[in-house]
């Protein structure tokens, strides 16, 4: 949660690079989802994943983890672990592209 | 008279044994059973110990230092241990110290002592797992891998013998070597089903087929919290970043 204005900075700086951001939450509580969404301004897209099917399809067992898709949909890079990860990731991606 | 006071005597020596029977029972009830008083020494050892290491590192001391507490403290229990064989109480206090060892970068120490366990004590549960830390942090798999192949045959405990397994395939693969990985995790879904581990292995497995780098993300599509339509086929030519997060 403490990267959460990283995101939203970087979020903020490269939309017009094409870049979106999707918000997965495992969380069951949907109102305390939205409460945080609301006092943190998070206003990127958001879907929950109450239901871990998403978890499951990308295997991912704890929080934060990124994936970063490139712009055919193909896996960049896979369950980074920080946002400084995910930031060194995303530097490279849109160098190459 | 006589009669009355006999009564009263009656009474008297009645109320004296139900007193000393509900003393007992009370008594009893709140004494907790010896194994239960062991945990609560353990327990109480392991909190003292976090406390020490919390302020050590607050007041600047490094993990690896030689006066961290953790090592203090691990010898405290492993002392414990031997002074008490086979109780549930050990198996705590064992896993402590080996990993209060690992936290510390005793990782040559904390393998002397692992490999005095036999391979059918109960602690291997998690210390297993331990294994698993430390070789991640000196990116030396070889003393786990050995030691798993021997529980996979020895341990007694099958949930022990599926983690061992599924921990070879984790250190494969975390080595690098996705074919001994794989047969690792396939091992687990076969011989060990319906279990966690079967599951987490089966996980890896679609992983290590599936969710590689350059190969395209599984499609999903389900409506944003908003109630908008989200997919990512319909965020092709985007660059996305997908991140599972929790409130909690």
């Amino acid at each position: 949660m403490g990267e959460v204005p990283l995101l939203k900075e970087l979020y903020e700086q490269s939309k017009d690079q094409g870049v979106v951001v999707v918000g997965i939450s495992l969380d069951e509580d949907l109102k305390k989802v939205h409460e945080v969404l609301t006092s943190k301004g998070m206003s990127w897209p958001q879907v929950s994943d109450a239901d871990q099917a998403l978890c499951k399809l990308f295997n991912v067992k704890g929080t934060p983890t990124y994936y970063l898709l490139d712009r055919d949909g193909k896996i960049a890079a896979k369950k980074l672990p920080s946002f400084k990860k995910l930031r060194d990731a995303l530097d490279l991606l849109l160098k190459k592209s | 008279m006589a009669q009355k006071s006999f009564v009263r005597l009656f009474g008297s020596l009645l109320g004296l044994v139900l007193f000393l029977v509900l003393t007992a029972i009370a008594q009893n009830s709140s004494r907790p059973a010896p194994n239960d008083r062991e945990m609560d020494r353990v327990q109480a050892m392991i909190t003292q110990a976090k406390k020490e290491a919390d302020q050590f590192l607050k007041s600047g001391g490094k993990a690896d230092d030689a006066n961290h507490p953790n090592l203090k403290w691990a010898a405290t229990l492993w002392h414990y241990r031997l002074e008490h064989p086979g109780t549930p109480a050990t198996k705590v206090a064992t896993i402590q110290a080996l990993s209060m060892l690992y936290r510390s970068n005793r990782v040559s120490e904390m393998q002397a002592k692992a490999d005095t366990l036999k391979l059918d004590d109960p602690a291997w549960e998690q210390i297993i797992n331990v294994l698993l830390f430390a070789s991640t942090t000196t990116k030396d798999y070889g003393y786990l891998i050995s030691k798993a192949e021997a529980l996979t045959h020895s341990a007694v405990d099958p949930k022990i013998k599926a983690l061992a397994r599924f921990n070879i395939g984790e250190a494969y693969w975390r080595k690098g070597d996705v074919d001994q990985a794989r047969i690792a995790f396939q091992t687990v879904v076969a011989e060990y089903p319906n279990t966690s581990n079967a599951e987490e292995a089966e996980g890896n497995l679609r992983e290590i087929e599936l969710l590689n780098v350059g190969q395209p993300a599984p499609e999903f599509d389900r409506p944003t919290l908003n109630g908008d339509p989200l997919s990512l086929a319909g965020l092709k030519g985007k660059v996305v970043v997908l991140k599972f997060w929790a409130t909690y």
